[in-house]
Protein backbone atom coordinates (compact mmCIF):
# COMPACT_ATOMS: atom_id res chain seq x y z
CA UNK A 1 0.00 0.00 0.00
CA UNK A 2 2.74 2.85 1.08
CA UNK A 3 4.67 1.81 -2.37
CA UNK A 4 1.72 2.16 -4.38
CA UNK A 5 0.95 5.59 -2.48
CA UNK A 6 4.70 6.30 -2.77
CA UNK A 7 4.46 5.68 -6.77
CA UNK A 8 1.27 7.69 -7.38
CA UNK A 9 2.47 10.57 -5.82
CA UNK A 10 5.76 10.29 -7.48
CA UNK A 11 3.80 10.25 -11.05
CA UNK A 12 1.24 13.12 -10.06
CA UNK A 13 4.42 14.93 -8.92
CA UNK A 14 5.64 14.76 -12.43
CA UNK A 15 2.97 15.10 -13.95
CA UNK A 16 1.93 18.37 -12.25
CA UNK A 17 5.08 20.46 -13.17
CA UNK A 18 5.51 18.94 -16.30
CA UNK A 19 7.34 22.05 -18.09
CA UNK A 20 9.81 21.91 -15.22
CA UNK A 21 10.01 17.88 -15.16
CA UNK A 22 10.96 18.20 -19.15
CA UNK A 23 13.86 21.30 -18.58
CA UNK A 24 15.02 18.54 -15.71
CA UNK A 25 15.22 16.02 -17.98
CA UNK A 26 16.62 17.60 -20.73
CA UNK A 27 19.70 19.50 -18.99
CA UNK A 28 19.93 16.03 -17.13
CA UNK A 29 20.47 14.36 -20.43
CA UNK A 30 22.76 16.92 -22.06
CA UNK A 31 24.61 16.94 -19.14
CA UNK A 32 24.92 12.83 -18.78
CA UNK A 33 25.46 12.72 -22.62
CA UNK A 34 28.75 14.84 -22.19
CA UNK A 35 29.64 13.08 -19.29
CA UNK A 36 29.53 9.30 -21.69
CA UNK A 37 31.23 11.07 -24.16
CA UNK A 38 34.07 12.80 -22.48
CA UNK A 39 34.28 8.95 -20.47
CA UNK A 40 34.19 7.40 -23.88
CA UNK A 41 37.04 9.68 -25.36
CA UNK A 42 38.82 9.44 -22.18
CA UNK A 43 39.06 5.66 -22.61
CA UNK A 44 39.37 5.77 -26.35
CA UNK A 45 42.57 8.12 -25.90
CA UNK A 46 44.50 5.89 -23.35
CA UNK A 47 43.55 3.24 -25.89
CA UNK A 48 45.23 4.47 -29.06
CA UNK A 49 48.32 5.87 -26.75
CA UNK A 50 49.15 2.39 -25.63
CA UNK A 51 48.33 1.25 -29.59
CA UNK A 52 50.69 3.86 -31.16
CA UNK A 53 53.49 3.62 -28.26
CA UNK A 54 53.93 0.34 -28.81
CA UNK A 55 54.90 0.88 -32.11
CA UNK A 56 56.68 4.07 -32.16
CA UNK A 57 60.18 4.23 -32.59
CA UNK A 58 62.97 7.20 -32.01
CA UNK A 59 65.18 7.61 -35.06
CA UNK A 60 68.29 9.15 -34.75
CA UNK A 61 69.85 10.25 -37.89
CA UNK A 62 73.65 10.20 -38.53
CA UNK A 63 75.75 12.68 -40.42
CA UNK A 64 77.04 11.45 -43.72
CA UNK A 65 79.89 11.84 -43.28
CA UNK A 66 80.35 10.13 -39.65
CA UNK A 67 83.40 8.21 -38.94
CA UNK A 68 83.08 4.76 -37.83
CA UNK A 69 84.77 5.44 -34.59
CA UNK A 70 81.42 7.95 -34.37
CA UNK A 71 79.56 5.07 -34.92
CA UNK A 72 80.91 2.80 -32.31
CA UNK A 73 81.00 5.32 -29.78
CA UNK A 74 77.29 6.04 -30.37
CA UNK A 75 76.69 2.63 -30.54
CA UNK A 76 77.90 2.17 -27.19
CA UNK A 77 76.13 4.91 -26.18
CA UNK A 78 72.56 3.08 -26.40
CA UNK A 79 73.71 -0.02 -25.64
CA UNK A 80 74.60 1.19 -21.96
CA UNK A 81 71.74 3.40 -22.01
CA UNK A 82 69.25 2.35 -19.24
CA UNK A 83 65.86 4.37 -21.39
CA UNK A 84 66.72 2.20 -24.46
CA UNK A 85 65.31 -1.07 -24.66
CA UNK A 86 66.56 -1.57 -28.47
CA UNK A 87 68.80 -0.11 -30.92
CA UNK A 88 69.08 -1.14 -34.26
CA UNK A 89 71.13 0.30 -37.00
CA UNK A 90 69.78 1.03 -40.42
CA UNK A 91 72.64 1.16 -42.78
CA UNK A 92 72.44 3.12 -46.47
CA UNK A 93 71.13 -0.47 -48.00
CA UNK A 94 68.20 -0.68 -45.65
CA UNK A 95 67.16 2.62 -45.56
CA UNK A 96 67.29 2.71 -49.82
CA UNK A 97 65.15 -0.50 -49.16
CA UNK A 98 62.57 1.33 -47.11
CA UNK A 99 62.29 4.35 -48.84
CA UNK A 100 61.62 2.71 -52.10
CA UNK A 101 58.46 0.59 -49.95
CA UNK A 102 57.49 4.17 -49.20
CA UNK A 103 57.94 6.21 -52.08
CA UNK A 104 56.97 3.17 -54.51
CA UNK A 105 53.90 4.63 -56.34
CA UNK A 106 56.51 7.81 -57.19
CA UNK A 107 58.91 6.27 -59.65
CA UNK A 108 60.49 9.58 -60.72
CA UNK A 109 61.64 10.09 -56.86
CA UNK A 110 62.96 6.97 -56.72
CA UNK A 111 65.25 7.58 -59.94
CA UNK A 112 66.34 10.52 -58.41
CA UNK A 113 67.38 9.79 -55.06
CA UNK A 114 70.65 6.94 -54.82
CA UNK A 115 71.21 4.79 -51.63
CA UNK A 116 74.24 6.69 -50.99
CA UNK A 117 72.54 10.07 -50.39
CA UNK A 118 69.81 8.56 -47.74
CA UNK A 119 71.45 8.86 -43.91
CA UNK A 120 72.27 5.81 -41.88
CA UNK A 121 70.21 5.80 -39.05
CA UNK A 122 69.66 4.34 -35.67
CA UNK A 123 65.76 3.05 -35.08
CA UNK A 124 65.17 2.64 -30.90
CA UNK A 125 63.06 1.16 -28.81
CA UNK A 126 62.68 2.81 -25.74
CA UNK A 127 61.93 1.82 -22.29
CA UNK A 128 59.22 4.06 -21.83
CA UNK A 129 58.36 5.84 -25.00
CA UNK A 130 57.08 9.12 -22.70
CA UNK A 131 60.85 9.74 -22.29
CA UNK A 132 61.94 10.84 -25.91
CA UNK A 133 62.56 14.07 -24.71
CA UNK A 134 65.60 12.92 -23.15
CA UNK A 135 66.70 11.02 -25.39
CA UNK A 136 66.67 13.84 -28.08
CA UNK A 137 68.38 16.07 -25.24
CA UNK A 138 71.11 13.68 -24.83
CA UNK A 139 71.96 12.47 -28.69
CA UNK A 140 71.01 15.43 -30.50
CA UNK A 141 74.39 17.32 -30.00
CA UNK A 142 76.57 13.96 -30.30
CA UNK A 143 79.50 14.08 -33.01
CA UNK A 144 77.84 12.51 -35.99
CA UNK A 145 74.53 12.80 -35.06
CA UNK A 146 72.53 14.41 -37.45
CA UNK A 147 69.09 14.93 -35.85
CA UNK A 148 66.66 13.30 -34.15
CA UNK A 149 63.30 12.39 -34.67
CA UNK A 150 60.71 11.41 -32.82
CA UNK A 151 57.37 9.96 -34.12
CA UNK A 152 55.24 10.31 -31.17
CA UNK A 153 55.98 14.78 -31.29
CA UNK A 154 53.40 14.09 -34.09
CA UNK A 155 50.98 11.99 -32.37
CA UNK A 156 50.98 13.74 -29.26
CA UNK A 157 49.88 16.96 -31.34
CA UNK A 158 46.69 14.44 -32.03
CA UNK A 159 46.39 13.28 -28.81
CA UNK A 160 46.32 16.47 -27.32
CA UNK A 161 43.74 17.33 -29.90
CA UNK A 162 41.41 14.83 -27.96
CA UNK A 163 42.13 15.44 -24.66
CA UNK A 164 41.28 18.91 -25.72
CA UNK A 165 37.75 17.40 -26.89
CA UNK A 166 37.54 15.46 -23.77
CA UNK A 167 38.61 18.65 -21.58
CA UNK A 168 34.83 20.50 -23.83
CA UNK A 169 32.98 17.41 -23.19
CA UNK A 170 33.70 17.05 -19.47
CA UNK A 171 33.18 21.12 -18.51
CA UNK A 172 29.90 20.66 -20.91
CA UNK A 173 29.47 18.16 -18.41
CA UNK A 174 30.26 20.20 -15.44
CA UNK A 175 27.93 23.10 -16.04
CA UNK A 176 24.83 21.26 -17.41
CA UNK A 177 25.25 19.38 -14.41
CA UNK A 178 25.38 22.56 -12.32
CA UNK A 179 22.19 23.31 -14.23
CA UNK A 180 20.35 20.21 -13.76
CA UNK A 181 20.92 20.59 -10.31
CA UNK A 182 19.63 24.04 -9.65
CA UNK A 183 16.77 22.82 -11.91
CA UNK A 184 16.37 19.86 -9.43
CA UNK A 185 16.44 21.80 -6.16
CA UNK A 186 13.57 24.49 -7.57
CA UNK A 187 11.41 21.44 -9.16
CA UNK A 188 11.51 19.73 -5.58
CA UNK A 189 10.94 23.57 -4.23
CA UNK A 190 7.76 23.73 -5.84
CA UNK A 191 6.74 20.21 -5.20
CA UNK A 192 6.86 20.70 -1.84
CA UNK A 193 5.25 24.20 -1.77
CA UNK A 194 2.39 22.37 -3.67
CA UNK A 195 1.89 19.59 -0.91
CA UNK A 196 2.73 21.98 1.94
CA UNK A 197 -0.62 21.11 3.62
CA UNK A 198 -0.42 17.44 3.31
CA UNK A 199 3.61 18.06 4.60
CA UNK A 200 2.20 19.76 7.42
CA UNK A 201 -0.53 17.12 8.46
CA UNK A 202 2.12 14.56 7.90
CA UNK A 203 4.65 15.78 10.59
CA UNK A 204 1.74 16.79 12.70
CA UNK A 205 0.48 12.64 13.05
CA UNK A 206 3.76 11.52 13.29
CA UNK A 207 4.57 10.36 9.40
CA UNK A 208 8.20 8.99 8.92
CA UNK A 209 10.59 11.49 7.63
CA UNK A 210 11.94 9.10 4.88
CA UNK A 211 7.91 8.84 3.59
CA UNK A 212 7.27 12.29 4.06
CA UNK A 213 10.67 12.67 1.45
CA UNK A 214 10.37 10.02 -0.51
CA UNK A 215 7.72 10.95 -3.10
CA UNK A 216 10.32 14.13 -3.89
CA UNK A 217 13.19 12.55 -3.86
CA UNK A 218 11.75 9.45 -6.26
CA UNK A 219 10.54 12.30 -8.33
CA UNK A 220 13.85 13.52 -8.77
CA UNK A 221 15.59 9.72 -9.09
CA UNK A 222 13.24 9.34 -12.00
CA UNK A 223 13.76 12.45 -13.71
CA UNK A 224 17.41 11.62 -13.60
CA UNK A 225 16.81 7.74 -14.83
CA UNK A 226 15.13 9.20 -17.58
CA UNK A 227 17.56 11.62 -18.22
CA UNK A 228 20.55 9.15 -18.63
CA UNK A 229 18.08 6.97 -20.50
CA UNK A 230 18.27 9.63 -23.01
CA UNK A 231 21.49 10.72 -22.85
CA UNK A 232 22.47 6.65 -23.83
CA UNK A 233 20.30 7.50 -27.09
CA UNK A 234 22.24 10.41 -27.69
CA UNK A 235 25.45 8.34 -27.64
CA UNK A 236 24.07 5.65 -29.73
CA UNK A 237 23.35 8.65 -32.32
CA UNK A 238 27.06 9.87 -32.28
CA UNK A 239 28.42 6.26 -32.95
CA UNK A 240 26.01 5.26 -35.37
CA UNK A 241 25.77 8.91 -37.00
CA UNK A 242 29.01 10.53 -36.53
CA UNK A 243 31.77 8.02 -35.35
CA UNK A 244 30.32 4.79 -38.38
CA UNK A 245 28.87 7.28 -40.27
CA UNK A 246 31.07 10.81 -41.22
CA UNK A 247 33.92 9.41 -39.11
CA UNK A 248 34.42 6.20 -41.00
CA UNK A 249 37.04 6.80 -43.37
CA UNK A 250 39.01 7.59 -40.30
CA UNK A 251 38.29 4.71 -38.97
CA UNK A 252 42.32 3.37 -39.61
CA UNK A 253 43.23 6.11 -37.12
CA UNK A 254 41.37 5.79 -34.44
CA UNK A 255 40.73 3.09 -32.03
CA UNK A 256 37.10 1.84 -32.90
CA UNK A 257 34.44 2.41 -30.39
CA UNK A 258 32.95 -0.74 -29.50
CA UNK A 259 28.92 -1.08 -28.98
CA UNK A 260 29.71 -2.36 -25.64
CA UNK A 261 31.80 0.41 -24.56
CA UNK A 262 28.49 2.60 -25.05
CA UNK A 263 26.37 0.20 -22.99
CA UNK A 264 28.92 0.36 -20.29
CA UNK A 265 28.85 4.33 -20.08
CA UNK A 266 24.87 3.74 -19.13
CA UNK A 267 25.37 2.76 -15.70
CA UNK A 268 27.78 4.95 -15.07
CA UNK A 269 25.70 7.69 -16.23
CA UNK A 270 22.53 6.34 -14.73
CA UNK A 271 24.23 6.44 -11.65
CA UNK A 272 25.53 9.80 -11.73
CA UNK A 273 22.26 11.17 -12.81
CA UNK A 274 20.39 9.38 -10.37
CA UNK A 275 22.53 10.59 -7.20
CA UNK A 276 23.02 13.84 -8.25
CA UNK A 277 19.10 14.01 -8.41
CA UNK A 278 18.65 12.03 -5.28
CA UNK A 279 21.37 14.65 -2.80
CA UNK A 280 20.08 17.57 -4.34
CA UNK A 281 16.43 16.56 -3.49
CA UNK A 282 17.47 15.33 0.16
CA UNK A 283 19.80 18.54 0.68
CA UNK A 284 16.70 20.71 -0.57
CA UNK A 285 13.64 18.86 1.61
CA UNK A 286 16.04 19.46 4.89
CA UNK A 287 16.60 23.22 4.16
CA UNK A 288 12.89 23.36 2.84
CA UNK A 289 10.81 20.90 4.74
CA UNK A 290 13.16 21.10 7.92
CA UNK A 291 11.92 17.08 8.10
CA UNK B 1 11.25 25.55 32.06
CA UNK B 2 12.79 28.80 30.43
CA UNK B 3 12.80 29.47 26.90
CA UNK B 4 14.07 32.30 24.88
CA UNK B 5 13.52 32.76 21.15
CA UNK B 6 16.40 34.49 19.77
CA UNK B 7 15.87 37.99 19.05
CA UNK B 8 13.44 38.60 21.71
CA UNK B 9 13.72 40.73 24.46
CA UNK B 10 12.29 38.64 27.38
CA UNK B 11 11.51 34.75 27.69
CA UNK B 12 8.66 33.47 26.02
CA UNK B 13 8.29 31.33 29.14
CA UNK B 14 10.18 32.19 32.51
CA UNK B 15 10.76 29.48 34.66
CA UNK B 16 7.88 27.92 34.38
CA UNK B 17 6.99 24.02 36.06
CA UNK B 18 4.01 22.73 34.84
CA UNK B 19 2.83 18.57 35.88
CA UNK B 20 -0.29 17.69 34.06
CA UNK B 21 -1.64 14.32 35.42
CA UNK B 22 -2.67 11.17 33.03
CA UNK B 23 -5.93 11.75 31.83
CA UNK B 24 -6.25 15.18 33.23
CA UNK B 25 -8.24 18.12 31.27
CA UNK B 26 -6.22 21.32 31.77
CA UNK B 27 -7.36 24.79 30.28
CA UNK B 28 -4.13 27.18 29.62
CA UNK B 29 -4.90 30.61 29.62
CA UNK B 30 -3.41 34.26 28.97
CA UNK B 31 -3.38 37.31 26.70
CA UNK B 32 -1.84 36.88 23.27
CA UNK B 33 1.88 36.10 23.41
CA UNK B 34 2.05 35.40 26.98
CA UNK B 35 3.47 31.84 26.25
CA UNK B 36 0.66 29.62 25.87
CA UNK B 37 1.67 28.29 22.11
CA UNK B 38 4.98 28.22 23.41
CA UNK B 39 3.92 24.94 25.55
CA UNK B 40 2.19 23.23 23.01
CA UNK B 41 5.18 23.72 20.76
CA UNK B 42 7.26 22.16 23.38
CA UNK B 43 5.00 19.30 24.18
CA UNK B 44 4.95 18.49 20.05
CA UNK B 45 9.10 18.70 20.55
CA UNK B 46 8.89 21.55 17.62
CA UNK B 47 10.99 23.94 20.07
CA UNK B 48 13.17 22.87 22.70
CA UNK B 49 13.80 24.82 26.10
CA UNK B 50 16.79 26.89 26.92
CA UNK B 51 16.74 25.44 30.26
CA UNK B 52 14.62 22.95 31.79
CA UNK B 53 13.15 19.69 30.95
CA UNK B 54 9.78 18.48 29.03
CA UNK B 55 8.55 15.09 30.03
CA UNK B 56 6.16 13.55 27.98
CA UNK B 57 4.55 10.09 28.83
CA UNK B 58 7.24 8.87 31.05
CA UNK B 59 9.97 10.22 28.10
CA UNK B 60 12.32 13.08 28.19
CA UNK B 61 11.28 15.14 24.87
CA UNK B 62 13.86 18.15 25.73
CA UNK B 63 16.53 15.42 24.65
CA UNK B 64 15.08 13.24 21.82
CA UNK B 65 16.86 13.08 18.45
CA UNK B 66 14.99 14.82 15.86
CA UNK B 67 14.35 11.40 13.87
CA UNK B 68 12.95 9.97 16.76
CA UNK B 69 10.47 12.96 17.01
CA UNK B 70 7.53 10.96 14.19
CA UNK B 71 7.47 8.28 16.23
CA UNK B 72 6.81 10.47 19.38
CA UNK B 73 3.85 12.37 17.66
CA UNK B 74 1.99 9.03 17.02
CA UNK B 75 1.10 9.43 20.63
CA UNK B 76 -0.37 13.40 20.63
CA UNK B 77 -3.22 14.36 18.83
CA UNK B 78 -3.12 17.59 17.43
CA UNK B 79 -6.26 20.33 17.20
CA UNK B 80 -5.74 23.94 15.98
CA UNK B 81 -7.92 27.03 15.43
CA UNK B 82 -7.65 26.88 11.66
CA UNK B 83 -8.74 23.00 11.64
CA UNK B 84 -5.75 22.37 9.22
CA UNK B 85 -7.99 19.98 6.69
CA UNK B 86 -7.02 18.92 3.12
CA UNK B 87 -8.79 20.72 1.17
CA UNK B 88 -8.84 18.26 -1.79
CA UNK B 89 -10.16 15.14 0.35
CA UNK B 90 -13.23 13.65 2.01
CA UNK B 91 -13.95 14.28 5.51
CA UNK B 92 -12.94 10.16 5.50
CA UNK B 93 -9.62 10.95 2.98
CA UNK B 94 -8.67 13.49 5.76
CA UNK B 95 -8.83 10.92 8.48
CA UNK B 96 -7.65 8.23 7.06
CA UNK B 97 -5.19 10.21 5.33
CA UNK B 98 -3.63 10.17 9.25
CA UNK B 99 -3.71 6.73 9.84
CA UNK B 100 -2.48 6.23 6.10
CA UNK B 101 0.84 7.92 6.75
CA UNK B 102 2.15 6.34 9.49
CA UNK B 103 2.02 3.03 7.69
CA UNK B 104 -1.87 1.60 8.77
CA UNK B 105 -3.76 -0.27 6.11
CA UNK B 106 -6.51 1.00 4.06
CA UNK B 107 -8.38 -2.32 5.32
CA UNK B 108 -7.92 -0.47 8.97
CA UNK B 109 -8.70 2.77 7.63
CA UNK B 110 -11.93 1.16 6.53
CA UNK B 111 -12.71 -0.32 9.65
CA UNK B 112 -11.49 2.94 12.05
CA UNK B 113 -12.48 6.03 10.45
CA UNK B 114 -15.90 5.81 10.01
CA UNK B 115 -16.12 4.30 13.80
CA UNK B 116 -14.29 8.02 14.58
CA UNK B 117 -16.15 9.99 12.15
CA UNK B 118 -19.21 8.62 14.19
CA UNK B 119 -17.86 9.27 17.54
CA UNK B 120 -17.41 13.05 16.48
CA UNK B 121 -21.57 13.02 15.07
CA UNK B 122 -20.29 13.20 11.62
CA UNK B 123 -21.78 9.95 10.80
CA UNK B 124 -23.08 10.62 7.22
CA UNK B 125 -21.46 13.33 6.62
CA UNK B 126 -18.08 11.18 5.70
CA UNK B 127 -17.89 12.21 1.73
CA UNK B 128 -18.01 15.72 2.09
CA UNK B 129 -15.56 17.95 1.12
CA UNK B 130 -14.23 20.55 4.06
CA UNK B 131 -16.01 23.42 1.79
CA UNK B 132 -19.10 21.98 1.84
CA UNK B 133 -18.99 21.40 5.83
CA UNK B 134 -19.84 24.20 8.64
CA UNK B 135 -16.90 25.24 10.63
CA UNK B 136 -18.08 23.42 13.34
CA UNK B 137 -18.11 20.28 11.39
CA UNK B 138 -14.64 21.04 9.93
CA UNK B 139 -13.11 20.95 13.59
CA UNK B 140 -15.15 17.67 13.92
CA UNK B 141 -13.42 16.22 11.27
CA UNK B 142 -9.84 17.81 12.56
CA UNK B 143 -10.87 16.33 16.01
CA UNK B 144 -11.44 12.78 14.30
CA UNK B 145 -8.16 13.07 12.48
CA UNK B 146 -6.49 13.58 16.04
CA UNK B 147 -8.14 11.12 17.71
CA UNK B 148 -8.02 8.08 15.03
CA UNK B 149 -4.53 6.63 16.39
CA UNK B 150 -6.37 6.92 20.27
CA UNK B 151 -3.83 9.08 21.51
CA UNK B 152 -2.63 9.22 25.01
CA UNK B 153 -2.45 12.71 25.09
CA UNK B 154 -4.78 15.49 22.63
CA UNK B 155 -3.36 19.19 22.51
CA UNK B 156 -5.70 21.64 21.50
CA UNK B 157 -4.65 24.86 20.64
CA UNK B 158 -7.94 27.53 20.41
CA UNK B 159 -9.88 25.11 18.88
CA UNK B 160 -12.96 26.88 19.26
CA UNK B 161 -11.89 30.69 18.03
CA UNK B 162 -13.14 30.78 14.72
CA UNK B 163 -16.06 29.22 15.84
CA UNK B 164 -19.67 30.80 17.34
CA UNK B 165 -20.16 30.00 20.87
CA UNK B 166 -23.04 27.35 20.28
CA UNK B 167 -20.98 25.47 18.46
CA UNK B 168 -18.17 25.72 20.72
CA UNK B 169 -19.64 24.13 23.29
CA UNK B 170 -19.97 21.30 21.05
CA UNK B 171 -16.91 20.74 20.29
CA UNK B 172 -15.99 21.26 24.00
CA UNK B 173 -18.39 18.46 24.88
CA UNK B 174 -17.24 15.91 22.10
CA UNK B 175 -13.20 17.09 24.07
CA UNK B 176 -14.90 16.18 27.24
CA UNK B 177 -15.88 12.97 25.98
CA UNK B 178 -12.54 12.11 24.59
CA UNK B 179 -11.21 12.80 28.06
CA UNK B 180 -13.57 10.46 29.38
CA UNK B 181 -11.83 7.97 27.40
CA UNK B 182 -8.76 8.08 29.58
CA UNK B 183 -6.96 10.57 26.67
CA UNK B 184 -5.18 13.55 28.28
CA UNK B 185 -6.84 17.06 26.90
CA UNK B 186 -4.13 20.15 27.12
CA UNK B 187 -6.33 22.83 25.81
CA UNK B 188 -5.30 26.52 25.14
CA UNK B 189 -8.12 29.27 24.95
CA UNK B 190 -9.24 32.53 25.46
CA UNK B 191 -12.72 31.41 25.66
CA UNK B 192 -13.64 32.38 29.13
CA UNK B 193 -17.11 31.21 28.52
CA UNK B 194 -16.17 27.74 27.66
CA UNK B 195 -13.25 27.70 30.56
CA UNK B 196 -16.30 28.86 32.94
CA UNK B 197 -18.63 26.28 31.83
CA UNK B 198 -16.14 23.13 31.97
CA UNK B 199 -14.93 23.80 35.22
CA UNK B 200 -11.81 22.15 34.64
CA UNK B 201 -7.97 22.86 35.60
CA UNK B 202 -6.79 26.02 34.94
CA UNK B 203 -3.51 27.39 34.46
CA UNK B 204 -3.20 31.00 33.41
CA UNK B 205 -0.19 32.71 32.44
CA UNK B 206 0.82 36.21 31.91
CA UNK B 207 4.36 37.43 30.16
CA UNK B 208 5.71 33.87 30.59
CA UNK B 209 5.15 32.92 34.23
CA UNK B 210 1.97 31.29 35.49
CA UNK B 211 0.42 33.55 37.72
CA UNK B 212 -2.57 30.73 39.04
CA UNK B 213 -2.82 27.00 38.58
CA UNK B 214 -6.62 26.07 40.13
CA UNK B 215 -8.10 22.95 39.82
CA UNK B 216 -11.90 23.27 38.94
CA UNK B 217 -11.22 27.08 38.03
CA UNK B 218 -12.96 30.00 36.13
CA UNK B 219 -11.76 32.51 33.48
CA UNK B 220 -10.18 34.83 35.72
Amino acid sequence: MRVKYVLSEVLVGLWRNVTMTIAMIITMAVSLTMLGASGLIYTKVADMKELYFENIEVSIFLDNEVTEQQKADIQAKLDADPLVQEATLVNKDEAYKRFQEMFRDSPDLLSAVKPDVLPESYRLKLVDPQQYKAISDQYTNVEGVDQVVDQSRVLDKIFNLFTAGQNIALVAAIAMAVAALLLVANTIQVAAYSKRREVAVMKLVGASNWFIQAPFVLEAVVAGLIGSVIGLGALIGLKVFLFDGALSALQGLFAPVSWSEVFLTFPAMAAVGGLISAITAWVTLRFYLRV
Amino acid sequence: MTKTYPKASRPSLDNVSVSIEKGEFVFFIGPSGSGKSTIIKMLLHEVSPNKGRVIVNGKDVTSMRSWKRPHFRRSIGCVFQDFRLLPNRTAYENVAFALEVIGKTKAVARRVVPEVLELVGLGGKEHRYPHELSGGEQQRVAVARAFVNRPLILLADEPTGNLDPDTSIEIMRLLDRINRTGTTVVMVTHDSNIVNQMRRRVVEIESGRIVRDQARGVYG
